[in-house]
């Protein structure tokens, strides 16, 4: 589903914060070189030239894709109507200014802060219930010795994540829907049947059982790749010293997992607000926008459902805004904690 | 509201003829001034409706076609009815002449239903028969409004877009006036004559298609009976010995008895409309038909008594568990309910009058029994009914207003063949198709085979269609059904102050009442309660809604009303 008409301030903000990491790739002597600031700027240009010769077309697609969309926010202090010319600047141009009276009626709007409230207990949901697990099946899947079995399992729990969200509710709808299998089975042994999939109270567990299903099998690839990268001779010289296989893992594992978890942390609460939106979008009329509007379909409702594009505007704005707050704040504690986080200062 | 489409065409008689231009009339006698433009700022010819004078230089002169005598001639509204054996060998020519230049022309269209392939057998013959190459942009018809928005608001805006009279919210109406051509150098006075079969077109259909001061849609006409009939499985009904019920209790009563979840049988799926109808809830079919005068005051249907006694006894059905599990999903749930009523999973639904004849003809060949039928919407109290009535014309095509003339007289030409009059080949072709493929004769009947009931469904009928017309020469005995429910329904209808006139309201408050279908779903389904809706009407009035009750008030000052 396409959500591309209405500018979401949030990828953005992570588009930048992926990079970051990368610059600091490509300067990989810089610590054994003089402090950068005590040198000219010149000095350090015509060393660096040819790097960043080379990071040019990036830069350049970054700021077509990421920068120039970002001035179409404009709108969030108009009341925007896309429609009175083909050419969306004409628009712009020609739709009045209301200053900062969307903004204005975000705040007084209760069905806004219901959006921020469900999306924030989701997001707390989905890191208490969702972001342990990749870690655990991460470390059950590298401690199987043989290749085959293990290839065979990584293979089952990563398929899921390839299936579409459309595909996932439907099965999910046809196993636990108030007419599915079952609810049939329990009404056969005369019980009554579930409505799992229309329950407003339960709604939010459903959503996360879904994305634990579906991509927690993914999401252990990274875990993975940082286990391979631990040394053998840790495990063996613990070993040696009489450790035990829950003493390996507590001192040697977990240890070498500790860089990622923490940057996957940052990432994942600057992603705080956007807890899936096509998933809960097929499934809002399911339990109600009480129970399911997030502000990623308050944002679509609005904006492409009601053409009040300018209202949506200043919600995604919003939006984006307290995603900024909390990668600066993940961040902080990320450096607290002694690991690097997103950046450095 | 989203009704399935697709009135089945038609011969326009003298009776409806009469009948469409007594309405006419009465619009342009009661309204002297041309362009009311009301309500401040936004002015212009945005908003506002046109009548009289002003609307008489826009419309489309009217020539009768008569093609074939009706054997049920219009009554209280409804569509004129063919019961009698159609002679499919001597189907007359509307379209001597093929008018199309072979130019592609993109359409996008609200499908309900699970659309075919590209360049199936149907689509190719249409074509070929109108000289036009239409290329298909089904899209699923439950959540259009989703769609509408956003592809009115790219640049990528095909060559016609259909928009029904109930996705007009938000700024729709804004786009249409923005986005679409003025087809009145086409077809205003005697230009239409170019093209017979949309001269004969009722008035009060094209009355309804101008748009912003400009004749701009193409429009399906219907007759002003509600199209939501309560469906149910007649066949069900008589073996298991259920009355069909004449007021809520007894349809409560009923659908207590008929359920039994642990058989996978449920009574029903959301009746939310069918309720609005049982206790004279005001249309909310289209904006303008929302508002009437009580007492000498202009009211909001969803600020009377009866919408929220709708709403509860709705609630009351689901509370009760007698609603199918599946409709609990509301507008998540995109699937055809089609199979499931097959199956008898339940008994009874609301859809448009259409599916009456839809699913008779789908089920026809692999389940004999199965036999479909309409109730007569009954009285909330077991009294007869207050119904409101429905526009004229209630789904429009336009025409984007890019398109170089060559595509407009392209989409004109498709617009003429599909808008042929029953009795006619082009009739034929756009409603059963192509002979042998789509559907077969016996006896003189033709049937549809199962690749007519997937390929044969909305479609070109989207871009126009002749006079409210029923006629099904499969099913005639349904045809007569359909006539004769309407014709039941017709005498208790009465016609609300702004019926007729195409209105659009100013920008500032086209959002004001968007979100009360999904509390009215939210609600029905136990979510949330009336006090919720009580507290959004109150709302409504300090955030517009009582300023927008003045804006219409200087309309009907201007135009007079439309009440009867």
């Amino acid at each position: 589903m396409s959500h591309s008409t209405v500018p979401r301030t949030g990828t953005e903000a992570e588009e930048v914060n992926e990079n970051a990491p990368a610059a600091h790739g490509g300067a990989p002597g810089a610590p054994k070189e003089p402090p950068a600031a005590k040198q000219g700027l010149r000095v350090r240009f015509r060393r660096d030239r040819v790097l960043l010769l080379m990071t040019l077309p990036a830069v350049l697609l970054v700021l077509l894709f990421n920068y120039v969309p970002i001035l179409g926010n404009v709108v969030a202090f108009q009341e925007y109507d896309p429609y009175i010319s083909d050419n969306g600047i004409v628009s712009i141009l020609h739709s009045p200014w209301v200053g900062l009276e969307n903004f204005q009626r975000i705040f007084e709007d209760s069905a806004f802060w219901n959006a921020v409230q469900n999306t924030l207990l989701l997001f707390v949901l989905q890191l208490v219930l969702y972001f342990p697990i990749p870690i655990l099946l991460a470390l059950l899947i590298n401690s199987v010795v043989r290749p085959r079995v293990r290839a065979i399992s990584q293979a089952v729990l990563y398929l899921p994540h390839f299936f579409s969200w459309v595909l996932v509710i439907a099965v999910f709808q046809q196993l636990f829907g108030g007419a599915g299998l079952l609810s049939q089975l329990l009404r056969d042994h005369g019980y009554d049947g579930l409505s799992l999939m229309t329950d407003p109270d339960t709604f939010k567990f459903l959503v996360t059982a879904q994305s634990v299903w579906k991509d927690a099998g993914w999401g252990i690839i990274v875990f993975l790749a940082a286990l391979a990268s631990v040394s053998p001779d840790l495990y063996e010289a613990a070993a040696m010293d009489g450790a035990n296989r829950w003493r390996r893992m507590w001192h040697v594992t977990l240890p070498a997992l500790r860089p990622v978890i923490a940057l996957l942390l940052v990432l994942r609460v600057g992603d705080a607000l956007t807890v899936g939106f096509e998933q809960i979008l097929l499934q809002r009329d399911a339990v109600g926008p009480g129970a399911a509007e997030v502000l990623d379909t308050f944002v679509w409702w609005n904006g492409v459902r009601n053409q009040d594009f300018g209202y949506a505007a200043a919600a995604g704005l919003v939006k984006g805004v307290i995603s900024l707050g909390l990668v600066l704040m993940a961040n902080k504690v990320a450096h607290l904690m002694g690991e690097q986080g997103v950046y450095k200062k | 509201m989203t009704p399935n489409a697709a009135s089945h065409s038609s011969g326009p008689s003298r009776r409806s003829f009469l009948a469409s231009t007594a309405v006419a009339t009465a619009a342009v006698a009661g309204g002297m001034p041309l362009l009311a433009a009301c309500g401040g700022s936004d002015g212009g010819s945005r908003d506002g409706t046109t009548s009289g004078k002003d609307a008489k230089k826009l419309l489309p002169a009217y020539v009768a076609s008569n093609v074939v005598t009706p054997d049920i001639p219009s009554k209280n509204g409804s569509a004129v009815g063919f019961t009698g054996k159609l002679d499919l060998a001597g189907l007359k020519t509307s379209v001597p002449k093929k008018l199309g230049k072979g130019n592609k022309v993109t359409v996008m269209s609200p499908f309900w239903g699970s659309p075919p392939k590209d360049g199936n057998a149907y689509y190719t013959s249409m074509n070929d028969l109108i000289g036009v190459d239409v290329v298909w942009q089904n899209q699923d018809g439950n959540t259009y409004d989703q769609k509408l928005g956003a592809v009115l608001a790219s640049s990528e805006v095909p060559d016609v877009v259909v928009v029904p009279g109930w996705n007009m919210t938000g700024k729709i109406p804004s786009a249409i006036i923005g986005k679409f051509a003025d087809l009145g150098p086409y077809l205003s006075g005697d230009a239409v004559k170019d093209y017979p079969n949309l001269a004969a077109i009722p008035t009060d259909a094209w009355q309804r298609s101008i748009f912003g001061g400009k004749l701009r849609g193409l429009p399906m006409p219907s007759s002003y009976v509600t199209g939501i009939v309560p469906l149910y499985r007649q066949d069900i009904f008589e073996k298991e010995g259920y009355e069909v019920p004449r007021s809520c209790d007894e349809f409560m009563a009923l659908a207590k008895d008929a359920t039994n979840a642990r058989a996978k049988r449920w009574a029903c799926l959301d009746m939310k409309w069918t309720a609005f109808n049982a206790f004279g809830v005001l249309s909310g079919n289209e904006k303008s038909l929302g508002w009437n005068e009580v007492d000498g005051k202009l009211v909001y249907r969803i600020e009377t008594e009866e919408y929220l006694e709708a709403l509860e006894w709705t609630r009351k059905l689901f509370a009760a568990g007698v609603v199918h599990p599946d409709a609990k999903l509301g507008k998540s749930n995109a699937t055809d309910p089609g199979p499931k009523f097959a199956a008898g999973e339940f008994l009874i639904y609301n859809q448009d009058s259409s599916q009456w004849w839809s699913r008779t003809a789908e089920q026809a060949t692999q389940n004999p029994d199965f036999k479909i039928w309409g109730m007569d919407i009954f009285g909330h109290d077991g009294g007869a009914p207050t119904l409101w009535a429905q526009n004229p014309a209630g789904i429009f095509a336009f025409i984007n207003k890019k398109a170089s003339e060559a595509v407009v007289r392209d989409v004109l030409a498709v617009a003429n063949v599909t808008a042929a009059p029953y009795g006619t080949k082009e009739y034929m072709a756009t409603n059963y198709g192509v002979e042998g493929t789509h559907y077969t004769v016996k006896d003189g009947v033709p049937t549809k085979t199962d690749q007519g009931n997937i390929d044969v469904m909305n479609a070109y009928v989207m871009v126009a269609s002749p006079a409210a017309t029923i006629a099904h020469p499969d099913f005639p005995e349904v045809a007569k059904g359909q006539v004769e429910w309407q014709q039941r329904m017709g005498a208790v209808t009465r016609k609300p102050a702004f019926y007729g006139m195409q209105i659009t309201e100013p920008a500032r408050y086209t959002n004001l009442s968007n979100d009360f279908e999904q509390l009215e779903d939210d609600v029905v389904r136990g979510r949330k309660k009336i006090s919720d809706v009580q507290q959004a009407v109150s709302d409504w009035k300090s955030k517009g809604g009582d300023k927008l009750r003045d804006w219409y008030r200087e309309i009907l000052d201007e135009n007079g009303s439309a009440a009867g």
